[in-house]
């Protein structure tokens, strides 16, 4: 399994981000570089739910949003949008206006690629949660009077097709699922479309996943989220690596990349932020939400072996580290598996610890994360590190950024029903 | 609840739905279809958006029998006056 050649990277052209600690990559920029958490209290959740807080985006105003990006999108683009847009649920609104970014930060507006060369993966599921949930409430006072659209717009595939209609995209689209290590999957998926030369551009969108109270109550019930002792104190709910973590805090947002063959992009002058070198993933074969140690390890060596480098070429980690007990713990046990000695020797970090937990889009908006600490040389810090567990012994970055100069990273996702990922991501070559 | 309100709110939804409708005079005479190039889903929606803002109810199955929205505004002034 291990003895594959590196195959081809996918140059990564364009960045795009739409979540609470950014409606853009340079509002991100300066929120990791800064600390700043995006996490506060839910504006409107049933109160009965136990877990008050998490990155609530349901005050998104679109036009506000266009109004920070104007200029950079194509007229035509623009208008499409508006019009598709208008009555669509958030989590559609938070995806499309992300992949809109990174469109446009990849030079893409205005038709410049031949449309049915251009594929688009999502990773995502379960996305329009508060919007059944809603339609559900009203059915339930009269049938009649549900969203006219709720037969096409509950899809998860709506995402990806409206997505795909603001943009004009024409090759290969498909939605990947894989719990929290969606956003991972969709970077291998897109990664292998650009391999095998079935697109040249691949447009992978984390999408964002609408939370409602159900869904919040159930995970809190499992003991997954943190409801004990921040509900007051939101920015400080989400403390990966500290002695008093107590679960993940959910966060609603997008991220996208666009994934590009390297000729192709040098052929029409695009720039490069980054390279993706290599993905894999692993299955514990359980439906079990404890991680299971063995299989995370082989998806960190897959991704290594895939990406043609060595642990020891690793020189940064950004880590699934989603604020749970044992998650947190297994995955660095994981880590000291798989990159031996290097482990110790490398920044670890966790950008959830300011964002939260987006699910679905997690792993693309941490590429993200990933690929502008490589840029600008440094690794933002773990926020709320207050008290290490003296059992996890990393370079976790607390508190504080710090200037680090990047080659290869690693970044990790992990999803429940024993679902591991791992992809590599290098600077770009001249 | 005058034939007038059902038609200013049918309006209303109307130019909010079907982007062919914006800033253009708007007459019972005239056809959803024809006359604003909306499709069926969006004639759906201008529908539903209005029946829920009215909270009045139509039979889906008369809504083919409306050929303009003169005849729409007749289905809500039926329905107003049997609520």
């Amino acid at each position: 399994m291990l003895s594959n050649p590196p195959r081809t990277c996918a140059a990564v052209t364009g960045l795009g981000v739409t979540c609470p600690i950014g409606e853009s990559t340079a509002e991100y920029l300066r929120s990791l570089t800064s600390g700043r958490s995006g996490i506060r209290r839910w504006l409107d959740v049933d109160e009965r739910v136990l877990s008050r807080v998490g990155g609530d985006m349901s005050d998104f105003d679109l036009d506000a949003h266009f109004g920070r990006h104007e200029g950079r999108y194509a007229e035509a683009c623009l208008k499409r949008a508006r019009r598709s847009l208008r009555a669509t649920p958030l989590a559609a609104k938070l995806t499309a206006s992300a992949a809109m970014q990174a469109f446009a930060d990849a030079g893409l507006m205005g038709d410049v690629v031949d449309p049915h060369r251009i594929g688009h993966v999502l990773g995502g599921h379960n996305l329009q949660l508060r919007y059944q949930h809603d339609n559900f409430e009203t059915f339930r006072e009269e049938p009649d009077f549900i969203d006219p659209l709720f037969g096409l717009m509950a899809l998860d595939t709506d995402v990806l097709s409206v997505t795909s209609e603001v943009l004009g995209i024409k090759g290969t689209t498909m939605t990947v699922g894989a719990a929290c290590a969606s956003g991972n999957l969709a970077l291998l998926a897109g990664l292998d479309l650009v391999r095998s030369g079935r697109a040249d551009v691949v447009l992978v969108t984390g999408a964002a996943m609408d939370l409602d109270a159900v869904w919040l109550q159930g995970w809190t019930i499992m003991e997954a989220l943190a409801y004990r002792s921040f509900n007051d104190e939101p920015t400080r709910a989400s403390r990966p690596f500290d002695r008093r973590r107590e679960g993940f805090v959910p966060s609603v947002g997008a991220g996208a990349v666009v994934l590009e063959s390297p000729a192709h992009a040098h052929a029409r002058g695009a720039t490069a932020h980054a390279e993706l070198l290599g993905a894999y993933a692993t299955s514990a074969a359980s439906r079990s939400t404890r991680p299971d140690l063995d299989t995370q390890v082989l998806a960190m060596r897959g991704a290594l072996n895939d990406a043609g480098v060595t642990a020891d070429q690793i020189d940064y980690v950004n880590a699934h580290a989603t604020s749970t007990l044992l998650g947190d713990a297994i995955e660095v046990a994981a880590l000291k598996a798989a990159l031996e000695r290097r482990a110790f020797r490398i920044p670890v970090n966790s950008t959830k610890s300011m964002l939260g937990h987006c699910l679905t889009s997690a792993s693309v908006l941490e590429l993200v994360a990933t690929i502008l600490q490589i840029e600008h040389r440094f690794v933002h810090p773990t926020i709320n590190l207050e008290e290490p567990d003296p059992e996890l012994d990393l370079d976790f970055v607390p508190g504080k950024a710090r200037p680090h100069s990047i080659q290869l990273a690693m970044s990790n996702a992990f999803g429940f029903g024993g679902l591991n990922s791992s992809v590599i991501v290098g600077r770009a070559r001249d | 609840m005058t034939r007038d309100h059902i038609f200013t709110v049918l309006k209303s939804n109307l130019e909010k739905v079907v982007d062919g409708a914006r800033g253009k005079e708007v007459s019972e005479a005239q056809s959803l279809l024809k006359d604003f190039g909306a499709d069926s889903l969006e004639v759906v929606e201008v529908v539903s958006r209005t029946m829920k803002e009215l909270k009045l109810k139509i039979p889906r199955t008369a809504l083919s029998e409306a050929n303009d929205i003169g005849q729409l505004v007749d289905l809500f002034v039926r329905a107003a006056e049997a609520a």
